[in-house]
């Protein structure tokens, strides 16, 4: 790691002051930011560290109207033992969340940390590669090379996937997230943090310089609601989804009265796929119909040389996480 | 900083005094006293020294604000029980407890564990007396070359004293971020298992 100084500021507006100077950095438990700094892909003369405004930004709280709001700050091992996510209605994010990594980085990783780490591209995060993503060389290197991690949906001049575990689930609970700029306070929803056009050039998250993410509100889910949260992966347990999918079924009397469905690790961003999800509304469940919806959240994929795979598989995690989701197995 | 007890020269040793060499001729800033760094300030990029709470006591050392905490431990405080080895929070080879749970040490700054509890491998031992999970580990013969055990031993001790009486699922899941290349996972359960009936956490 390249010297730096570390700055430890009192509240969010003196946080959000020095993280809009030049050469800055915001961290939180730092579990991606340290390791992108050990490999020298980013080296930023001030890193300024977010863990003292714990108070102000971690912690879940329910209200009264049957919201939740989760600090940014929060850890994953915080979401996955709070009781306020043992129901039905947000069991998909728990799953997530216990599924991430290893039980060390979920101790530690936060919640805004996972939204916004950065991709787990084996081009980009490797200095020596010549990559577009990187700002370092004129092509995606991973198009045409080993990309069997790599997007088989939505993908332009970069094959990147966006890794969060988290991003799906929340999506597809209708997440809205909160952020501090100066002295401003915005909330917007949760789709509007990942590039709208997730070229190389942009940035991976919308954030301006000095916004600093405060927290994440779940709107109350209507009688009914169920989520699940599956991916598939090479190892049981500490590794990154190979296709992931999270889904919102909202179920009267037998029939889904409302849906949503989010993949996530096969595109630049988590992607959110209506026409799939609208598929299901008015429905009663069954594997015809499931198999139908997968085919339909995989419509207009172009995969890759060594990818091609993701298609067989996401399409079968869809399937197993909507009968999840119809039989109440969260 | 503590001084470590004297083992002669050794290869750390040497290292290190010529590292302290190294530092005095390129002249890094004078240290503060220790520091609490609870107010808005600003640290480094030089050298400077904190008080981190390791194994009940208080102990100072100098660190950079780059400097991990798993470096501040073995390189610092001399307890080198915590192993470097992917560096990049993949094996948990460097797992210590901080404020009661598993933490990679490799993947914290040491800037950000002061003021928290940490607890070493180190921990379970005193001369000859040995926590019940070491010695269980012994028993069960739970590492072949070990070079992963202090880390395996730190993440059964939070699954202990989290769990009580883990099942082997719930084992699974504490022990997975611990790589063991010789395999040795399940003599590592059945230590924490013994461990469990006998009531040691």
């Amino acid at each position: 790691m390249k010297p730096f100084t570390y700055v430890l500021p009192q509240t969010l507006a003196e946080a959000s002051a020095a993280a809009k100077q030049p050469d800055t950095v915001l961290k939180g438990a730092g579990i991606d930011l340290i390791d992108r700094m050990k490999e020298r892909l980013q080296t930023p003369a001030q890193v300024v560290n977010l863990l003292p405004l714990h108070k102000e930004m971690a912690g879940i709280a329910v209200a009264a109207d049957g919201s939740v709001t989760i600090g940014a700050g929060t850890t994953l091992a915080m979401l996955e033992q709070h009781a306020a996510f043992a129901t039905p209605a947000l069991a998909g994010l728990r799953t997530a969340a216990a599924t991430t990594a290893s039980p060390q980085v979920r101790n530690r990783a936060t919640v805004a940390g996972n939204l916004l780490q950065f991709t787990r591209c084996w081009y980009v995060r490797s200095e020596a590669f010549h990559c577009l993503h990187g700002g370092r060389g004129p092509t995606c290197l991973a198009m045409t090379g080993e990309n069997r991690y790599h997007a088989v949906l939505g993908w332009q001049d970069c094959v990147r996937v966006h890794p969060s575990n988290l991003a799906p689930a929340l999506l597809a609970l209708d997440a809205d997230y909160t952020t501090v700029l100066g002295d401003k306070r915005t909330t917007r929803k949760l789709r509007d943090l990942f590039p709208a056009d997730p070229r190389a050039q942009n940035p991976e998250h919308t954030l301006q310089q000095g916004e600093i993410v405060t927290s994440i509100t779940l709107p109350k889910q209507p009688e009914g609601t169920i989520t699940v949260y599956g991916e598939s992966r090479e190892k049981e347990t500490f590794d990154w989804a190979t296709t992931a999918c999270a889904v919102r079924l909202v179920l009267a009397g037998g029939t889904i009265t409302a849906a949503d469905l989010v993949l996530g690790a096969v595109a630049p961003v988590p992607l959110p796929r209506p026409q799939a999800a609208k598929l299901l509304v008015g429905q009663k469940p069954s594997s015809e119909l499931f198999a139908k919806v997968a085919e339909t959240a995989y419509a207009g994929a172009s995969p890759l040389t060594h990818n091609a795979y993701k298609l067989t598989v996401g399409k079968a995690v869809v399937r197993d996480v909507l009968e999840r989701a119809s039989k109440g197995m969260s | 900083m503590t001084v470590p007890p004297d083992r002669g020269v050794s290869r750390r040793s040497f290292l290190k005094g010529s590292a302290v060499v190294g530092i005095a001729t390129t002249g890094l800033d004078a240290a503060a006293g220790a520091v609490r760094p609870t107010r808005p300030a600003s640290f480094g990029p030089g050298q400077h020294e904190i008080a981190l709470l390791v194994n009940g006591s208080e102990q100072k050392v100098k660190v950079e604000t780059r400097t991990t905490l798993l470096d501040a431990l073995r390189d610092g405080l001399d307890l080198t029980g915590a192993k470097k080895i992917c560096d990049r929070g993949s094996c948990g080879g460097c797992t210590v407890l901080m404020d009661g749970v598993a933490v990679n040490a490799c993947l914290t700054l040491a800037m950000d564990a002061v003021g928290s509890k940490l607890t070493t491998v180190e921990s379970l031992t005193d001369k000859d007396a040995v926590h019940p999970l070491v010695q269980n580990f012994v028993q069960c013969d739970a590492m072949q070359c070990g070079f992963c055990t202090p880390g395996m031993v730190m993440s059964s001790l939070a699954c202990l004293q989290k769990r009580g009486k883990p099942t082997v699922e719930q084992m699974k899941h504490d022990l997975s971020g611990n790589l063991c290349r010789c395999g040795t996972y399940g003599r590592v359960m059945e230590a924490i298992e013994r461990t469990a009936q006998a009531g040691g956490k």
